[in-house]
């Protein structure tokens, strides 16, 4: 009797959950999928707003983690089940397999609209992470297909109060690489940690380094390097290498980097043990949740050449695109350009400490958010460059910089490995 | 006498050692829990500057934030549906074909067992997109039913197989005096071959209801709605990209561990017999 009632029950359940459907709403309602976890509650909030002001309403679905978020996006993409605003994570190629395959729509005409009133209101280069120029090497027409929410910048910060300990001004943090590396000797002194990031996960190594590489052998001759023209073995990538020598020989860097985790760096830069740390714009809300207190600054990454502008990792933090198949296409647009409006900017700032993408909400944001924001002036990023280095390629450099950091290599060892891997890469290529 | 002090000493060496290396291995097991409820009772920054297993202050207030913030309630009602929906169906299922797989000859029944044990070899992940476009032309995605069907579907060959392993290794006087009774095939795995796998069916049950309870990446997938995610999901809403709520996140863990610790303490007799018995072979 009791197993008849469970074959029952279970068939009774199925069939109540088989039936499960959702309500169908009469008002407008514009669907968007982020993976966003800081900003869900900003945006909510944000939704409730608009929907009283304007009568459509906007769902904000939260999918966190991002990787499991990227899955579903892809699947939904397959099923042509997109919502009608999404953000894509991941390349610009994935970006553009995306637009390829008619997912997302050209905005370029809302943004151009009224003397480029949309357009103009942004970072220039926020925008360009979302742009495809013309000749573009992914094959898309050009054109914006994706709105920046926010922006991001990777830079240096240094606590105030361990640059004073070691008799320095607190508000003027080294300008240049051999002013750095002065602080070395007396970091080691007082028994300190110098420079600490996430290392341990090669792409940040990866990232210095194309700032000091931008910076001694200025943007034309880095791109002129990834399209082959110019060798890894070149002076000028020698002593791009040897910063990363110099740096350890001075005793700057912190013991254990090159292993380091970045949550381990942010934890250790939030409980005052190290005097710098390379991160990234995000870190103004980790610090804060780990240390209300920490007095910091954001700089820019000491100069080690006069001849190129210092340059640093920067651009759109996170972007949303517009469903092309949606039918609330029309509504989907008019909302991101509110939610881009600079009230609306300069609160999302304020709630979620992310950079506005907004170039007219900077005077509303705390003076660390506007410090990492006003390096956006230098920035620069892989995705915008138009062309891209191979993967390995990039590996090889990034472990050849740890190698250099524990001393296990010189830079010239590194840049010959480097080139061979390269022209590995290229010959695979060519033979295409 | 010195052969007594020999044997004496040799087995206080070896229980000494054996003893050493039980403790190590519960420390190992037993610290991550610990610490997963002490910093359930401090504070975000004080998780990070002090380390001691006892706070100095205690945050009781995280649970019921945590149960809020999460929205916990739902998630949580939608966790025990799919956990009970999930076993059931597995139980029911894997038993059934077990028994048969194991007692009826028909063609192709070694091509079929085969097929099942291959199916446990294919990751998850894997089939995520494929499962995705199945469901959306069976109209069952973002539908409680199309999750369960498919969790089902993810339980069954390791049930099967840990079943079938268990019904070959029982004795045919047993099914042979209940058809002698009268009995039919499918009286005999009711009457029979079932209550004789209690042991085994603990461990699927036991197995089964962790991997649902814990699953998350598959209901992110197929779900569009809130308000059908398990109480997983809502864990995530803690961990930021760049920022994690540990506080949250950890009175969110326990809270989420307790059903399946109750579980497993209600069903640990027959997992330790199950076990012994070898109901897990291989």
């Amino acid at each position: 009797m009791r197993f008849k009632s469970l074959f029952l029950g279970v068939f009774v359940l199925f069939s109540i959950l088989g039936c499960s459907e959702n309500k169908i709403d009469s008002k407008p309602t514009v669907n968007i999928w982020h993976w966003m976890t800081d900003r869900d509650p900003a945006f909510q909030e944000l939704a409730k707003k608009y929907e009283s002001l304007y009568g459509v309403k906007i769902n904000f679905e939260l999918y966190a983690p991002s990787d499991a978020y990227s899955q579903k996006i892809r699947a939904a993409a397959q099923g042509t089940n997109l919502p009608d605003i999404f953000g894509i994570l991941g390349e610009k190629r994935d970006f553009a397999s995306f637009i390829k395959a008619g997912h997302i729509l050209d905005i370029t005409s809302y943004m151009e609209a009224n003397n480029n009133k949309w357009k103009n209101s942004f970072f220039p280069k926020a925008l360009a992470v979302n742009e495809f120029s013309k000749g573009n090497s992914y094959g898309i027409e050009p054109g914006i297909f994706g709105v920046p929410i926010d922006i991001m910048t990777i830079q240096m910060v240094y606590n105030k109060k361990l640059l004073g300990q070691l008799g320095l001004n607190p508000n003027r943090p080294p300008k240049t690489l051999q002013d750095f590396l002065d602080i070395g000797g007396k970091i080691r002194d007082a028994g300190m940690q110098g420079l600490v990031s996430g290392w341990g996960e090669v792409w940040m190594v990866d990232c210095l380094a194309n700032d000091y590489a931008f910076n001694i052998m200025g943007k034309d001759k880095v791109l002129a390097t990834i399209r082959g023209e110019v060798p890894y073995t070149d002076e000028d990538w020698i002593k791009v290498l040897s910063v990363f020598k110099q740096m350890q020989e001075s005793g700057v860097l912190a013991q254990g980097l090159v292993t380091m985790i970045n949550k381990s760096a942010e934890q250790i830069f939030a409980n005052e043990k190290a005097v710098f740390a390379f991160n990234g714009s995000w870190c103004v809300n980790v610090y804060k949740g780990m240390n209300p207190d920490l007095e910091y600054g954001a700089m820019l990454p000491p100069e080690a050449s006069g001849r190129y502008p210092m340059s640093i990792w920067g651009g759109a933090g996170s972007s949303f695109m517009v469903n092309a198949r949606s039918k609330n296409k029309e509504e989907a647009v008019k909302f991101l350009v509110w939610l881009t409006d600079q009230d609306q900017q300069a609160y999302l700032a304020q709630t979620t400490n992310n950079l506005p993408a907004n170039k007219n909400s900077l005077s509303k944001i705390p003076e660390v958010l506007a410090q990492f924001a006003r390096g956006m002036d230098y920035a620069t990023h892989p995705n915008v460059w138009g062309v891209s280095e191979f993967s390995l390629v990039i590996e090889a450099l990034d472990r050849g910089i740890q190698s250099i950091i524990i001393g296990e290599k010189t830079p010239e060892q590194v840049a010959g490995e480097v080139q061979k891997v390269k022209e590995r890469e290229m010959a695979k290529r060519r033979a295409k | 006498m010195k052969h007594a002090l020999y044997y004496k000493s040799q087995k206080i060496a070896t229980n000494t050692l054996v003893h050493i290396l039980l403790i190590t291995v519960s420390i190992t097991c037993l610290y991550p829990l610990l610490w997963m409820i002490v910093s359930s009772l401090k504070t975000q920054d004080m998780i990070f500057k002090d380390i001691s297993l006892i706070p100095h202050q205690f945050h009781f207030e995280n649970y019921i934030l945590a149960w809020k913030e999460g929205g916990f309630g739902r998630n949580f009602f939608n966790s025990i549906v799919y956990t009970l929906s999930v076993v059931c169906g597995i139980v029911i299922i894997s038993s059934m074909a077990a028994y048969a797989f194991s007692r009826l000859k028909f063609a192709g029944s070694k091509f079929l067992f085969i097929m099942f044990m291959a199916a446990m070899m294919i990751p998850i992940p894997g089939s995520f997109v494929a499962l995705y476009v199945l469901l959306n032309k069976l109209h069952l995605r973002n539908t409680p039913i199309g999750y369960i069907l498919c969790m089902i579907n993810v339980g069954l060959s390791t049930s099967i197989f840990l079943l079938k392993t268990f019904f070959d290794k029982m004795p045919k006087e047993l099914e042979d005096a209940a058809r002698i009774d009268g009995c039919s095939k499918i009286g005999i795995w009711r009457h029979v071959a079932l209550p004789l796998a209690k042991p085994v069916l603990a461990v699927v049950v036991v197995f089964n209801a962790l991997s649902v309870w814990n699953e998350y990446i598959l209901a992110l997938i197929i779900f569009d709605s809130r308000q059908f995610m398990p109480l997983q999901v809502a864990l995530q809403t803690f961990q930021g990209e760049f920022v994690t709520n540990y506080p949250l996140l950890m009175a969110g863990l326990t809270i989420t561990a307790l059903p399946i610790i109750i579980v497993y303490l209600l069903m640990q007799k027959y997992i330790v017999k199950g076990v012994t018995q070898g109901a897990v072979v291989g």
